[in-house]
């Protein structure tokens, strides 16, 4: 009995090892409140947006679909937006806005 | 992962930073390191939680999440950030369409109260949190609350961006409905208030103007996460 539990537990370790082992290991280098922080790309994998140049409306109109998510910010009278599709590559764009320096990230 | 869009403020006392992808994860969500201290921050709370600068919090800005096309008609003279290549889509939409999933590693405090992946709109004031869901904002339009013992508003702007204020004036209380054949919103002396700028447009109020809170739309995994203890206005 207790050898076919062991076969058994062995059985299902082999048949997750593959398994596992398909999955990235992601690093944990520190824990926070208790949860873990992963290193999962290196710093900058993803690029920021630095130098960040704009289009009007009406150009944008010619680019952007109807239903295209955006991220809207009004400062000092000045409106902006971000595409989320474009803002998934970069995630952070270091902006400035009605002389405000403002990081809109996503 | 966890949806949020937000818009911080760079400058800390005289100093302007840069902030970059960390490339790591905590709680499921994008880690901003600045390039100045490479302090870690977290770009859901906007909190240094390790770093030169840990344990400080970046001003936040009201940012709003909707369609280009809602946008656009709602703030003619906006800009839009230039594309340098046609994106076409989001990288995440399977993700952001499969229910099931919950960022990529097992969320700690997931409160079973609604499934994880709803969307929630949630505001903070310090620790004290309060989430509104779509159903209630669909359901009542305009979403009256408490929020660390602040009376606010909650409600869809003509642009649909959610936007929350704080419902005091002085020391006022103010209380808002929609009048039903004006479609105008009203206080109990009859002022008349834009919940889109927070100001009152006409009426004993006019001029007066509401203070905002962030409001960050946030899937409810992450959300109950980071405010195990939030309000839901559901």
């Amino acid at each position: 009995m207790r050898r076919a539990v062991k076969v058994a537990i062995l059985l299902l370790l082999s048949a997750a090892v593959p398994v596992a082992a398909k999955r990235p290991e992601p690093e944990v280098v520190a824990t926070i409140g208790g949860e873990d922080v992963y290193q999962l790309l290196p710093v900058g994998a993803i690029p920021a947006i630095d130098n960040p140049e704009f289009v009007s409306g009406a150009d944008a109109d010619q680019q952007m679909r109807p239903e295209e998510p955006v991220l809207g910010v009004v400062m000092g009278g000045e409106a902006r937006a971000y595409s989320l599709w474009q803002l998934d590559a970069h995630e952070i764009v270091n902006d400035q806005i009605a002389g405000t320096a403002i990081a809109a990230t996503w | 992962m966890c949806h949020t869009g937000v818009v911080y403020a760079r400058t800390l006392g005289r100093t302007t930073y840069t902030f970059q992808v960390s490339g790591r994860l905590w709680r499921n969500s994008l880690i901003m390191e600045d390039r100045e201290t490479g302090t870690s921050w977290s770009q859901v709370t906007g909190r240094a939680i390790y770093g030169k600068h840990r344990g400080t919090q970046l001003e936040r800005f009201e940012a709003i999440e909707t369609s280009w096309q809602q946008w656009y008609a709602a703030h003619p003279d906006t800009t839009l950030l230039k594309k340098s290549e046609e994106v076409l889509g989001s990288h995440y939409q399977r993700y952001f369409d499969d229910p099931e999933r919950l960022g990529l590693f097992r969320a700690q405090w997931l409160a079973d109260r609604m499934p994880g992946k709803t969307l929630v709109y949630g505001a903070n004031i310090g620790a004290h949190a309060l989430a509104v869901t779509e159903g209630a904002l669909d359901r009542t339009e305009i979403v009256q609350g408490e929020l660390g013992g602040a009376p606010i508003v909650v409600s869809r702007g003509r642009d649909s961006g959610v936007r929350a204020f704080v419902t005091r004036v002085g020391t006022d209380e103010i209380k808002l409905s929609r009048d039903a054949e004006s479609g105008e919103v009203r206080d109990v002396g009859g002022s008349i208030w834009d919940l889109g700028s927070g100001r009152c447009i006409s009426g004993p109020r006019t001029g007066a103007r509401l203070e905002t809170v962030a409001i960050t739309p946030v899937y409810w995994f992450a959300w109950s996460g980071f405010y195990p203890n939030t309000q839901v206005i559901d």
